[in-house]
């Protein structure tokens, strides 16, 4: 168990490292990315512009630059924006992440609870009216786009039916911290993570009805079902389990794209100032700093959930030994 | 006896069988296949729908031309049509209050022209939708071909053989899941606007299409390589398989025979999710001039133009994301036919051949 | 209180109290002062804009903000309409004579001024200052000030820039006398811009960020998170001193949020949740506004203009007829109406906006031009000039924003410029880079989008800054004249402008209105339109007036 650990660790950081790498290269290679006329301002003058870039090491080789920019931000942690000069880099992102978290938590719960119930649902009641009508509801969420569900929930709830009773609740976009006011902090993340749980309540509602079906159809289910148990109790007590694995792996590379920043589009429309807008303004501006600091710190999720998901198959199908 | 009565095994009774003689096999698995897929009826109506509307899409220079006299391309701010006998403008200005704001004429729901109302350039976007359509459908089944057919064998190689070449695999596909995809393709995009890239035979320009497919394709490859890899990992110490592998069969056999078979129905599943997902990252990429490029059109591209018309002309925005709907549907259905008349389970218990 | 209707009785300096009859009988002016006083004014953006340092920051969002918080030797009046672009003293105690053939300023300054941290302001601090424009390479060290002694020393060492024999102060008299290399007739605009704020002597020679420097105004900045917030407070050490230059507020705190869409900074404004928003409303909101909620809603002309810069130097627009098929191409008034209808903006064909120092009406690119009217596309002389000119078939790729509006008249230009026989490519590109990239010869932009807003009320910082040999810079990320154009006679006539500017004003006026037309007529560029401001305010803001150079005057509006 340490061995693994050990070794996947190991991995992760050459998985970090590269990404870092890789990033870097493009945003090199991207014309107009040079960040020294941003910086200087508007018409800055020839003298000017050679100032900054001295000032900013823009002047140096490019591996040179990588390792200062690394080493300010992995060492003394005091790399900074290029978009908002002598703001640091790493609170920035320490900031960002409650609030991405408080999205990304709420929208799982949601979405994972009406991802099993609908799946199930469907499963247990398969060829039926509502298996029909919840896989046509579950492909109608997947089908919408996320900015343009989250722009017509605003346009709903914030303009057009903000003064009916249904909708006067809601509060002003923008996030209202936990702590500060728990009741304010509920009213405003409701609405965005119903904004990002439809999507997933649809795609692992299908997924997880195809699992159980095909599950369903295993010679011990056979069994349980020949021992005159309901298709209910069936699906639940014993199809479940091992039908699992899809939802947890497709879970788990979810969940850690999501928290490492991956919800960008409805943190942007609802005013959440989370790690993903930070990745997203960075991206506009072409913000290295930013950008290479947000990188590694999605890859850090990605790679750590997906480590979790691999440890997670050993216990719900005890036929997988994993690696 | 009557010389029409023959048994199932094709031999007249009375006929003794030789022992030891060859059966006539029955029909072979795929055509059974066939056979129980064209009697399911939903699948036939989705199979329908989903060509109806390819044909629509075609027929989009004939609706342009002959029907509505529209030209979907060319921005038309000035232009003027005749309903129920009254000119309007299809870019009316406000003129009521401080007469602010300009606002494309809504959905006509006449086939003549601008059946679902004007965008902002002032063009007709059901033509636009149709031209549209050729495009998003091709993009979208060409990644979803792609992506299932490199996740597949990803997934099975990496599940199956274990050990480094799953290690490798696998971090491999966190590299790709965790990487910043929009920088990317807010590079390319840059890039482009003045060169073009080589990739040995294949050149790719701006507008190339192939762009996109191979951006969605691949970035969509460990959402689906995972899955199967833990499935197969799962497979791998089945009853079936551990018997096989005691048998002394040699192991590209069982992949082909055993494992790929159960893995096909997950890839099956996995269609209309996948191409749902693709037409909207379509849309997301088309918005970072990544795909189609303007004034060309796909359906990802007019959810692009509607989102600026959200608050005045919601239709723009709202007909693509029903007809990815609708086609998704079609291809669900469909899809569930397929899997139901393949059912591998079945052919699994016979034991393959 | 009622709402006012000061937004549509600009420039007649009415106060609101003088208009609420009630308020005329029972109360005093001052008193009514003390009413509105107060309160907290909720302003949002959608981002930050950038550092707070006001030596280098060169944003509108953020000069808007400057004005209550620093103070410069000169400043614009604190008014509306024409009034507003008046140079008045500020922390000079008046308008320095000109000496020396205009080559000597000699400023006094007031006593008694403090900073925010309680310092008293001194000549030292004002010396200090005009160093420290050099020492943090604001943008405009080598365009604005360039033309004080010892300057090109500072350019060439900014990082012990002393402008020796430039700034030079007498502590006894209380003044500061500047130098001149050349007698410069824009120099008090240029004093009067937050490049030349005055701020303490210790300040870091260096950009600060986000970490802001004390000021004399009558406000303070108290924090700064540009992905959250920046707070505004008074001044505790604050006493007026000029209401014209640095009147007292009416707010006692004013802070700015920022991350939401523009969408959502109207539904947040007619909502009541927020007092304003700096960015313009999308297109889609428009017709709401202007309709419900019309009374909060005020509409500005602005001296702007919206315009397509053509390459010079690279095909197809080197040749001169294309690019005068081009201008007669575009249907102006179409443009406008993407960009929200005649209320909101004006066709213009020529350089400089309508209404400006030395704008004589001229417009060739239209049907019968004539008293400089635009009359509409002539599509048959276009196509005739581009037969001439041979460019038919020529790959052309336009370079907009990604914004709404850019992306739409670019789409809209493509469609022109395919019906002229071109092969047209649009391709948006991120507002915050675009700017940037259209300037560099190294990304061969043939034609691009771009808007361009007076820094202050000169010709010159139109023509000679967009269309001047010296600020044509190939290569560099900064070269604003976008189109590379260089005409040595335009040039030529253009200096000569400028020096008889320092004597005879209406005299250069009326030279700068000739350049315009000659660089009209080369079609460097396809001017489009002229925009207006829409400021979109909450139902409680009150006493809206909108200054000319700075906009909407924050501090001047009160909220209870």
């Amino acid at each position: 168990m340490l061995n693994t650990l050990i070794r996947r660790l190991i991995q992760m950081i050459f998985v970090m490292f590269g990404i870092s790498v890789i990033v870097f290269l493009i945003f090199f290679w991207t014309p107009g990315s040079d960040p020294a006329a941003r910086i200087a301002g508007r018409n800055a003058s020839p003298e000017v512009l050679a100032a900054v870039r001295h000032d900013f090491g823009f002047d140096r080789p490019l591996y040179v630059q990588y390792g200062l920019m690394m080493k300010k931000l992995l060492i003394t942690f005091d790399l900074t924006s290029f978009q908002n000069r002598g703001q640091k880099v790493i609170p920035q992102l320490v900031d960002a992440t409650p609030v991405t978290l408080s999205l990304v938590i709420g929208g799982a719960i949601l979405w994972v609870i009406g991802g099993i119930v609908v799946g199930l649902a469907a499963a247990v009641t398969k060829g039926s009216v509502i298996d029909r009508g919840l896989m046509i509801l579950g492909l109608i969420g997947i089908s919408m786009p996320v900015f343009w569900l989250g722009s017509v929930l605003n346009l709903i709830t914030q303009s057009r039916f903000h003064d009916t009773w249904m909708f006067s609740w809601v509060p002003a976009l923008g996030y209202k911290p936990l702590l500060e006011s728990p009741w304010e902090w509920f009213k405003t993340m409701l609405i965005p993570w119903i904004s990002l749980a439809v999507l997933y309540i649809g795609l692992y509602g299908r997924v997880l009805r195809a699992s159980l079906i095909e599950a369903g159809e295993e010679d011990y289910i056979r069994t349980a079902r020949s021992k005159g148990l309901t298709e209910t109790r069936v699906m639940l007590r014993h199809a479940l389990r091992t039908s699992l694995i899809t939802f947890v792996t497709l879970f788990g590379l979810d969940f850690g794209a999501l928290v490492g920043g991956g919800a960008l589009l409805t943190e942007v429309v609802f005013g959440l100032q989370g790690v993903g807008k930070l990745t997203y303004d960075s991206l506009k501006s072409l913000d290295l700093p930013v950008i290479l600091a947000s990188v590694i710190y999605a890859s850090f999720f990605v790679v750590g959930a997906n480590f979790v998901v691999d440890m997670a198959y050993a216990i719900l199908d005890p036929r997988v030994r994993g690696r | 006896m009557a010389a029409s009565e023959t048994s199932i095994t094709g031999n007249t009774p009375g006929q003794a069988e030789p022992v030891g003689a060859k059966r006539r096999p029955a029909a072979g698995p795929w055509v059974t296949a066939f056979r129980k897929l064209v009697r399911d009826k939903a699948a036939m109506v989705a199979l329908l729908v989903f060509i109806l509307i390819v044909v629509g899409c075609c027929l989009a220079p004939y609706y342009a031309n002959s029907i509505a006299h529209t030209l979907p391309f060319s921005s038309n701010l000035d232009g003027k049509i005749v309903i129920d006998g009254e000119e309007r403008a299809v870019i009316e200005e406000s003129t009521e209050g401080l007469g602010l704001g300009t606002t494309p004429i809504g959905p006509t729901w006449k086939l003549g022209g601008y059946f679902l109302g004007a965008d902002d350039q002032g063009r007709d976007v059901f033509a636009r939708m149709l031209y549209g359509g050729l495009n998003s459908l091709w993009i979208a089944s060409a990644s979803t071909v792609l992506c299932l057919v490199l996740s597949g064998a990803l997934g099975v190689i990496a599940g199956f053989f274990g050990g480094l070449i799953d290690g490798i695999l696998s971090r491999l596909m966190d590299v790709v899941w965790a990487f910043p995809i929009f920088l990317l393709a807010i590079s390319l995009s840059i890039v482009l606007i003045n060169t073009s890239i080589t990739l040995g035979p294949i050149v790719i320009r701006s507008g190339s299409l192939w762009l996109p497919i191979f951006i969605i394709g691949i970035v969509y490859v460990p959402y689906i390589a995972r899955p199967i890899r833990g499935q197969v990992l799962s497979l791998k110490n089945s009853e079936f398989v551990l018997a096989a592998i005691g048998l002394g069969v040699p192991s590209h056999r069982i992949l082909w025979k055993d494992i790929l078979p159960n893995v096909a129905t997950t890839l099956i599943v996995f269609v209309p999710l996948m191409m749902a997902l693709n037409m909207v990252t379509e849309s997301a990429l088309s918005f970072l001039s990544i795909g189609v490029q303007p004034p060309d059109a796909s359906w990802g591209t007019i959810i692009q133009d509607g989102q600026n018309l959200l608050y005045s002309r919601p239709m723009v925005a709202l007909a693509p994301g029903i007809a990815i709907a609708i086609t998704v549907l079609t291809l669900n259905v469909f899809g569930d036919g397929v899997r139901d008349a393949l059912d591998p389970r079945s052919k699994l218990r016979i034991g393959g051949d | 209180m009622k709402k006012s209707p000061i937004g549509k009785m600009r420039g007649l300096g009415i106060s609101a109290g003088a208009l609420c009859i009630s308020a005329a009988l029972f109360a005093t002016p001052a008193a009514q002062a003390q009413d509105h006083r107060g309160g907290t004014m909720r302003l949002v953006a959608v981002g930050a804009g950038g550092t707070i340092d006001p030596q280098i920051n060169y944003t509108l969002q953020y000069w808007q903000l400057y004005q209550g918080i620093y103070d410069g030797l000169l400043n614009f009046k604190k008014g509306v309409g024409e009034d507003g672009f008046k140079i008045v003293p500020d922390i000079a105690e008046d308008m320095p004579q000109a000496a020396d053939d205009g080559k000597t300023y000699v400023f006094k300054i007031r006593k008694g001024i403090k900073f925010s941290n309680g310092q008293e302001l001194t000549t030292k601090d004002v010396v200090a200052s005009f160093q420290r424009i050099f020492k943090v390479s604001s943008p405009t060290a080598g365009g604005f000030y360039n033309g004080i002694v010892g300057a090109d020393k500072c350019l060439k060492e900014p990082a012990t820039c002393t402008l020796e024999g430039g700034v030079v102060a007498d502590e006894a008299a209380n003044t500061v006398t500047f130098h001149l290399v050349a007698p410069d007739s824009e120099f008090f605009d240029k004093i009067a811009v937050p490049h030349a704020v005055i701020l303490p002597a210790d300040s870091p020679a260096k950009d600060v960020g986000t970490d802001a420097m004390p000021g004399t105004g009558a406000y303070m900045v108290e924090s700064y998170d540009p992905n959250k917030q920046l707070k505004i407070v008074r001044n505790p050490h604050f006493k007026e001193w000029s209401k014209d230059a640095q009147p007292d507020g009416y707010p006692d705190v004013v802070v700015m949020d920022f991350g939401l869409t523009d969408e959502a900074e109207v539904t947040a404004v007619a909502n009541g949740q927020a007092d304003w928003a700096f960015d313009q409303p999308p297109a889609d909101r428009l017709a709401e506004i202007g309709t419900k909620y019309k009374d909060q809603v005020h509409v500005t002309p602005l001296f702007a203009m919206w315009y397509a810069p053509m390459n010079t130097n690279i095909a197809p627009f080197n040749n001169e007829k294309a690019r005068q098929a081009v201008n007669y191409a575009i249907d102006r008034n179409a443009m406008v109406k993407l960009f929200g209808g005649k209320v909101l903006a004006q066709p213009v064909c020529q350089i400089l906006p309508p209404k400006f120092p030395g704008h004589e009406p001229y417009c060739p690119y239209t049907k019968n031009p004539g008293e400089g009217k635009y009359n509409g596309p002539d599509m048959a002389m276009a196509k005739k000039l581009m037969e001439e000119s041979g460019q038919i078939g020529q790959p052309v790729t336009v370079i907009s924003e990604d914004s709404a509006v850019s992306k739409s008249v670019g789409t809209y230009l493509q469609s022109v410029l395919n019906d002229l026989g071109f092969k047209a490519e649009l391709k948006p590109i991120s507002s915050n880079i675009q700017f940037t990239y259209i300037q560099n010869t190294n990304n061969k932009v043939q034609i691009s989008i771009s808007q361009w807003y007076q820094d202050y009320p000169e010709a010159s910082d139109f023509l000679n800054i967009l269309f001047g040999c010296d600020n044509f810079h190939p290569g560099s990320d900064s070269s604003v004249n976008i189109a590379g154009f260089c005409d040595k006679a335009i040039d030529a006539k253009m200096k000569e402008a400028m020096a008889t500017a320092v004597t005879d004003k209406d005299k250069a006026n009326k030279m700068w209105a000739e350049i315009d037309k000659a660089t009209t007529d080369k079609a460097a560029a396809a001017t489009l339109f002229t925009p207006k401001h829409v400021d979109f305010v909450s139902k409680r803001l009150g006493n809206f007036q909108f200054n000319p150079q700075y906009y909407f005057m924050v501090y001047q509006a009160w909220v209870q």
